[in-house]
C-alpha cells in the first residue's frame, strides 16, 4: 500500500498537481455535530505539539504573517485581525490546527496559512515565538461605560478558566485574554454564545449562552483591560 | 488517515519545501553572465539590469534582485511552470549553467532609483504597501516583501521596479496566468485587489529607492 502510495505521488507530482484558487478551507465536523469532542486527541494538533518550537526559525517564518498580524503580534486595534504576542503556544497550535483542518472557519485566512503553504515545523516555531513577544498596551479598548458590570460577570464566569489577569491556562489550551482587542474578543464571544464559533468549547458556550449582547459588551469591555505582568511589555 | 489525506498532506510538504525559491544558494559566474547579459538579455532589461525604460516598462528591471530569485524565474520559464511567451524562447537556449551564471551577474548590479509617473497615486500606494486591505483580507506588502522592498531571503526585492511590469504581475497572479507563486499567496491575495489598488501600490513601489 504505501508502495502504490509513493509511485502515485510521484507520478502526480510530476505531472503537476492543480489546486484550487484561492485554496479553499476543508470542513470538518465541529460543535454542531452530536459526537463533537472539544480539544480531542487528534489530528494535526497532536503532530505539531510533538515538536519542538525555535524562536529563531519562527522569526522567519512569521514574516508570512506579519502583514496582518503586525511584526510585534499587535494585530489591529480594530479587532479585524487578533493580537498574537504573548498567547500561549498551545493555543496558538491549536487554533492553527483547527482552522487549518476546518474546525474554525476562517476563510479570510486560510489561504495564507493552510497546510499548502506554511509546514507544521514552521507552526511550531511561530507559536514559541509569539509566545515569547511581550505584550503591548495598547489594544483596543471597549467604551468603558459598564465596567463594574464587566468586572461581576467576569469574576462569576471566566476568571476560574482565564484566570484573575486574563492569563488563561497554557496547559489546558485556555487562551489569554490580557492585551485582547475588544472588538476581537466581542466578536468571539457572540460567536461562541450562537454557536457560529465551531471549535468552541462546550463550557465556554455554557458560561455565556445566558448573555445578553450588552452583558457580552460589558465583560469584553473588562477584559479588553486587564494586564498579564509577566507577559506585558514594560508600560510606555 | 484515509490515502487521499496522506496525498495531499505529502504533497502539501512537497509543495512547501520545493518553493523556498530565493532561499536557494546560486554558484555561478559573474564574468560568464556578462557575457551572455551583453549578447541577450541587455536588449529588453539593460546591461545593467535597470531596464529599458521608456521603451519597454513592461520589461523588468532585475538589478539588485536575489540570485535565487532570478534563478527560480528562469527555471519556471524553462519548465513552462511560468508562461511567458517572449522569455519562453530565449532561455530554451540557455543552460542550467548559463541562467546561473545570469542570476549571479543580475543579483550583483545596482538598482538605480525609478522615476515615478503618476504621484498622485504615492500616497494611497503608500498606505497600501503598509497596511493591505484588512476589509478582504489582504495583507501588507512589506510584511513579506520588507519595509524597504528589499525583500529576504525568501521574499524578492521589489524597490523601484517599473510600475507597469508589477502591474502587469499582480494582473496575472489574479487571472491565473501566472502562477508559480510560493504557496499560491500572490495568487490568493491579488484576486483580493481592485485595479485601483493595483495601480497604486505597484507606483509606490516604484518610487522606492
Amino acid at each position: 500500500m504505501r508502495k502504490q502510495l509513493s509511485v502515485l505521488l510521484l507520478s502526480l507530482l510530476s505531472i503537476g498537481v492543480a489546486y484550487a484558487v484561492p485554496p479553499q478551507q476543508p470542513k470538518a465536523a465541529g460543535i454542531e455535530s452530536p459526537n463533537y469532542v472539544w480539544n480531542a486527541d487528534a489530528g494535526e494538533k497532536i503532530e505539531i505539539l510533538k515538536l519542538k518550537g525555535n524562536a529563531e526559525r519562527g522569526k522567519e517564518a512569521y514574516q508570512g504573517c506579519q502583514g496582518c498580524h503586525k511584526p510585534n503580534g499587535a494585530g489591529l486595534p480594530d479587532g479585524a485581525y487578533p493580537q498574537l504576542a504573548g498567547q500561549h503556544a498551545s493555543v496558538l497550535i491549536k487554533q492553527m490546527a483547527d482552522m487549518r483542518e476546518g474546525r474554525r472557519d476562517n476563510p479570510k485566512m486560510f489561504p495564507f496559512a493552510g497546510k499548502h503553504v506554511v509546514n507544521t515545523q514552521e507552526i511550531a516555531d511561530i507559536a514559541v515565538y509569539l509566545q515569547g513577544m511581550k505584550i503591548p498596551h495598547d489594544n483596543g479598548k471597549g467604551p468603558g461605560t459598564s465596567l463594574a458590570r464587566g468586572k461581576d460577570l467576569y469574576l462569576k464566569d471566566c476568571q476560574t478558566c482565564h484566570g484573575e489577569n486574563g492569563g488563561g491556562n497554557e496547559k489546558k489550551f485556555y487562551p489569554v485574554l490580557a492585551g485582547q482587542h475588544f472588538k476581537y474578543m466581542l466578536r468571539q464571544i457572540r460567536d461562541i454564545r450562537d454557536g457560529k464559533r465551531r471549535n468552541a468549547n462546550p463550557k465556554m458556550v455554557k458560561a455565556v449562552q445566558g448573555y445578553s449582547d450588552a452583558e457580552a459588551e460589558a465583560v469584553v469591555d473588562y477584559m479588553s483591560r486587564l494586564s498579564m505582568p509577566e507577559r506585558a511589555a514594560p508600560k510606555p | 488517515m484515509k490515502p487521499f489525506a496522506v496525498i495531499s498532506t505529502l504533497l502539501a510538504g512537497a509543495m512547501v519545501l520545493g518553493e523556498a525559491g530565493a532561499a536557494l544558494p546560486v554558484k555561478g559566474d559573474m564574468a560568464k553572465g556578462k557575457q551572455i547579459v551583453s549578447q541577450i538579455c541587455f536588449a529588453c532589461h539593460g546591461l545593467d539590469g535597470n531596464g529599458t525604460e521608456p521603451t519597454n516598462p513592461e520589461f523588468p528591471k532585475l538589478a539588485g534582485k536575489q540570485a535565487g530569485y532570478l534563478l527560480k524565474q528562469l527555471n519556471d520559464i524553462k519548465s513552462g511552470r511560468r508562461k511567458d511567451e517572449i522569455m519562453s524562447g530565449i532561455v530554451a537556449n540557455l543552460s542550467a549553467d548559463d541562467m546561473a551564471n545570469v542570476a549571479v551577474y543580475f543579483a550583483a548590479q545596482k538598482n538605480k532609483p525609478n522615476k515615478v509617473k503618476n504621484p498622485e497615486l504615492l500616497e494611497f500606494g503608500k498606505k497600501y504597501y503598509s497596511e493591505g486591505n484588512s476589509e478582504v483580507g489582504v495583507p501588507a506588502c512589506y510584511g513579506c516583501h520588507q519595509p524597504d522592498a528589499g525583500g529576504t531571503d525568501v521574499y524578492p526585492h521589489l524597490a523601484g521596479q517599473h510600475a507597469a511590469y508589477t502591474y502587469k504581475q499582480l494582473k496575472r497572479f489574479s487571472t491565473g496566468e501566472r502562477e508559480n507563486d510560493r504557496g499560491l499567496v500572490m495568487q490568493s491575495l491579488s484576486m483580493r485587489m481592485s485595479e485601483a489598488e493595483m495601480k497604486a501600490v505597484s507606483e509606490y513601489i516604484m518610487s522606492i529607492k
